[in-house]
């Protein structure tokens, strides 16, 4: 049964001035409000790297085809405006290379264009971001290096403080004494029984 | 409420606030930045038709190579291959998963890149896994031929350590 709450503020004003379970409780739950960003960041950019193996999580890639006259060898500049003209396409490239000497890449951002020159046949590559889980996993995966280093280990910090102090939230038959010691238990061996199967 | 535990919040608030104002301050960095891992040290450039002319020559030296960014690691940003001053050349510029990860973005772009030369020599075993992984992180695997893969070859490669893309 819940007490009354005149009842918890005696209880609080007769107490001790502090204690380590108070101490926990308030960092746990301020510590807690600040982890809820990056915990729910963190946690949807770990489930798209977990399987990257079975797609990108950070692009979209498509391939498409298409064909244009053929372009008959000739200076790299000539060939780079006479495919642009034939692929109608509006603007000079960023750049352009030939990997050999019947292909022409013409750079466009997220397009790359592969001109098969004898052939005429073209593979448009599109490469465009996935947006917002592209930047959670940038910051993830620290990708910006320097300041978000440091943040990243505060919010490591964070979460270690969250755990050690959920410990001392709750006593009692619920607490760290009771189902709550179980529970810990439970989940600090199922790291370590993949652990001793899997890995070793 | 005790005046230790007030303090406590007071003390978790402020830490609120900094933590802001330092992502704030971080996410400028990250809009201005296009260097990536550490510092170029090297002010000269060197051909990249040179190293891959006598790539023993060069086995183990530290370069600074300058060129178009023609290919990205597609899975994790993990290499680029830059192209050589020479035509039909490139160089694979390639760092450790993590250290640095170029965005897709890059393509088209040049690169001052600094790195150590590394050349070894793959037999046609060695050569035909190293291609599956490339194929594999190109996004291509599914259409790789290792009938196609040449071998024994010297393969040439930057070990990177720093970049920046212009």
């Amino acid at each position: 049964m819940t007490a009354p709450v005149d009842d918890r503020r005696a209880d609080r004003a007769n107490g001790p001035r502090w204690s380590w379970r108070r101490l926990s409780i308030v960092l746990h739950r301020d510590i807690g409000y600040l982890a809820v960003a990056l915990t729910i960041a963190y946690g949807i950019s770990g489930i798209a790297v977990n399987h990257i193996a079975d797609w990108n999580p950070n692009y979209k890639i498509s391939k498409r085809f298409t064909t244009i006259a053929p372009i008959a060898l000739d200076s790299a500049p000539a060939m780079v405006d006479l495919a642009v003209a034939r692929l109608a396409l509006t603007e000079p490239p960023r750049s352009s290379y030939q990997p050999d000497p019947q292909t022409l890449q013409l750079f466009y951002g997220e397009q790359v264009y592969h001109v098969d020159l004898p052939s005429g046949k073209v593979m448009v590559e599109s490469t465009v971001p996935r947006r917002v889980l592209h930047e959670l996993n940038q910051l993830h995966l620290n990708e910006p290096k320097r300041v978000w280093t440091y943040v990243a280990d505060l919010y490591a910090l964070s979460l270690i403080l969250l755990a050690v102090t959920g410990l001392f939230v709750l006593k009692g038959k619920y607490g760290i004494t009771g189902r709550g010691g179980w529970l810990t238990a439970a989940g600090a061996l199922l790291p370590l029984g993949f652990w001793l199967f899997y890995l070793r | 409420m005790c005046p230790s535990i007030t303090t406590t919040m007071n003390l978790v608030r402020t830490a609120a606030l900094t933590l802001a104002l330092v992502a704030l301050t971080a996410s400028t960095a990250i809009a201005q930045s296009k260097d990536y891992g550490k510092a170029l040290t090297l002010k000269d450039a060197t051909p990249i038709s040179s190293i891959l002319k006598d790539p023993a020559a060069w086995d183990g030296k530290r370069v600074l190579v300058e060129g178009l960014i023609i290919e990205v690691c597609e899975e994790r940003g993990c290499w680029i291959r830059i192209a050589s001053d020479k035509a039909f050349e490139s160089l694979r510029f390639k760092v450790d998963d993590g250290v640095m990860t170029f965005p897709q973005e890059a393509k088209g772009k040049t690169v001052l890149a600094e790195g150590v030369v590394k050349v070894k020599s793959l037999t046609r075993e060695q050569a035909v896994a190293q291609a599956r992984e490339v194929a594999k992180e190109r996004g291509t695997l599914a259409s790789f031929d290792p009938a196609k893969v040449k071998g024994p070859v010297t393969d040439v490669q930057l070990s990177g350590e720093g970049a920046r893309v212009k």
